[in-house]
């Protein structure tokens, strides 16, 4: 089939139909394209480069949104931070590192709740029972303690030098190990009642081995709740980022990201300065609700049971 | 001669609590026999029938003759050979294999549902490496559709498209792209219309005579098996209990249960 077609196909369908006639929907979808397109192109549209010092311009600090500074006569969108940073350049460049390690932890969680989602349900036996045990252990857990611990454990491995290099990799990898049990799980259901039906059975009996079996027969099969789950996961994963960041385990003050810079404005909140802490929290809470709202619809649409 | 004989089949199903479960309430382990040492042959080119209602095991053994399933004992002869022997090279499984296929009860489960008409098909060619050009695998894939009454456009739809007696047929032509010398029918028309099974019952006699192909058919109906079969073997609770030719059987039925069956086809006085 051609991309035109698979286009002209999706717009005439059902799903695509639904799409516009839910306000939700639609709204939350376009917020997210908005931050997404914004973060994405953050280099033409912010006027400044937060993370190049030199820029910075320390009489800048401070200085209230839409209003000029006293000293410097530079006006901020969103005003500045204390070291005169132009927080709509700092946000903007913010949410890329959000959105980066969100997207890659959902990825990890997603590859890796697959994975031993159907090697479980389609092998069964101890194996199953070693897996889901595991993941009920893992799950008695809050997963942000999780995350910090595999932050902690990084830390202690990782040599002094790196650890600084490191730190949005370990992130990614704290968050993304410490969602992966909801994927699993699903996935360990549908694979369980895929590899009964008589489409196995006769992969079987052409001598596919249970690799192939599973990656190509069952798998396709399975994938459409994975992708609700992913959806709810997003709005976990850029939630346990700022939280880590505000607590000073995740992305470093050079190059921070909403979490990081909601953790400097609350500093200065009981000082009056409130704009630092309000435009990133603002941006988050827009960007997880309408992750989360989008999600909402989407499972809403494809798997009514999940409700 | 005999094609396939199947000599004392038995299999039985552990129903036993958990270990840990007996030890406390000292109840014995449990097993269920399915299939309790049936033993019968089928020549080639024939159609040999098994029929029993639901639970009598027919579908057991339907998968110990295909190989899904291990017998807990007895064995199953194909042309000679062992199906089921654990010593055998993967490349002599995978020889026998390609000989036997199977046709299953549901064409909506039957059919992976994500994949295309054309895929379906061509999976066993590959598998079984019968065609290495994909230009001969599609032309293989056009005559199996045409075989089976389908058209080669039909190659790049998806199962839903089909209705169950079309997906039935894509399910024998699936089963026909290896060119086995054996396919078993587990109970292929019973999810179908009246008017459909007639036309997928006519299609498996034609091929059948086209491709001298030899058939374990599986069913509960006796109108349908008595259209069928050269042979019938009477199941009841994983037992055979009675084996003869259409004719006699339906004259004078020897067991009394195989009396019953006749006699709980309500029309089965005008067929």
């Amino acid at each position: 089939m051609s991309g035109n077609a698979m286009i002209r196909r999706f717009l005439k369908s059902d799903f695509f139909y639904d799409f516009t006639h839910a306000p939700i929907a639609v709204v939350s979808f376009v917020v997210i394209m908005v931050i997404v397109t914004c973060a994405i192109f953050a280099g033409f549209i912010a006027p400044t480069n937060p993370f190049d010092p030199s820029s910075l311009e320390l009489m800048n600090g401070f200085t209230p949104p839409m209003q000029p500074n006293a000293f410097t006569g530079d006006v901020f969108l969103m005003g500045a931070d204390d070291q005169g940073r132009d927080l709509f350049s700092a946000i903007l460049y913010g949410l890329r590192i959000s959105l980066f390690v969100g997207v890659m932890a959902v990825i990890l969680a997603m590859v890796l709740g697959i994975l031993l989602g159907l090697t479980a349900g389609y092998v069964g036996g101890w194996l199953d029972n070693l897996i889901m045990r595991f993941a009920d252990i893992q799950m008695t857990f809050p997963s942000i303690l999780i995350a910090m611990l595999i932050h902690g454990v990084a830390r202690g491995i990782l040599p002094p030098e790196l650890r600084y290099e490191m730190s949005i990799t370990v992130l990614i990898v704290a968050i993304g190990l410490s969602e992966w049990v909801p994927f699993a799980r699903t996935v360990r259901g549908s694979t369980m009642v895929e590899k009964e039906k008589e489409y196995v059975a006769a992969a079987q009996l052409i001598g596919l081995n249970r690799w192939q079996i599973m990656v190509r027969h069952i798998l396709p099969n399975v994938l459409s709740p994975v992708l609700v789950i992913a959806t709810i996961t997003f709005a976990l994963a850029i939630i346990a980022e700022a939280t880590l960041s505000f607590l000073g385990v995740g992305a470093p003050r050079t190059e921070p990201s909403l979490g990081t810079l909601i953790r400097i404005g609350q500093d200065f909140l009981f000082s009056g300065e409130w704009w630092i802490l309000l435009f990133p929290a603002l941006t988050l809470l827009a960007l997880a609700l309408a992750v989360n709202l989008f999600g909402d619809w989407l499972r809403d649409k494809l798997n009514p049971r999940l409700k | 001669m005999s094609f396939i004989i199947a000599n004392h089949l038995t299999r039985q199903y552990d129903l036993s609590d958990p270990w840990i479960v007996r030890m406390l309430t000292s109840n014995k382990r449990k097993q269920l026999t399915a299939v309790d040492d049936v033993s019968f042959s089928i020549d080639k080119g024939t159609t040999y029938a098994l029929v029993g209602e639901s639970g009598s095991g027919k579908s057991t053994i339907a998968k110990m003759v295909v190989g899904l399933l291990a017998p807990s004992a007895g064995a199953i002869t194909f042309d000679g050979k062992m199906i089921n022997d654990e010593t055998i090279s993967k490349a002599d499984r995978q020889r026998l294999r390609r000989r036997i296929q199977m046709v299953f009860q549901s064409p909506y489960a039957s059919l992976n549902p994500r994949w295309a008409v054309g895929d379906i098909l061509k999976e066993p060619i590959r598998a079984f490496g019968l065609f290495d050009s994909r230009a001969d695998q599609d032309k293989r894939v056009n005559e199996l559709l045409d075989q089976v009454g389908l058209s080669a456009r039909d190659a790049n739809k998806y199962p839903h498209e089909f209705s169950g007696g079309q997906r039935q047929r894509i399910s024998i032509a699936r089963a026909l792209s290896s060119q086995p010398d054996v396919i078993i029918c587990d109970e292929p028309t019973s999810a179908l219309d009246v008017s459909v099974q007639a036309q997928v019952l006519n299609l498996l006699k034609t091929l059948q005579k086209e491709f001298s192909l030899t058939y374990l058919f599986i069913s509960h109906d006796l109108a349908v098996v008595s259209t069928m079969a050269n042979k019938i073997g009477v199941l009841n609770e994983g037992k055979l209990v009675e084996e003869a030719v259409p004719s006699q059987l339906f004259a004078k039925p020897e067991n009394p249960y195989t009396k019953m069956l006749i006699d709980a086809v309500p029309d089965f006085g005008k067929v």
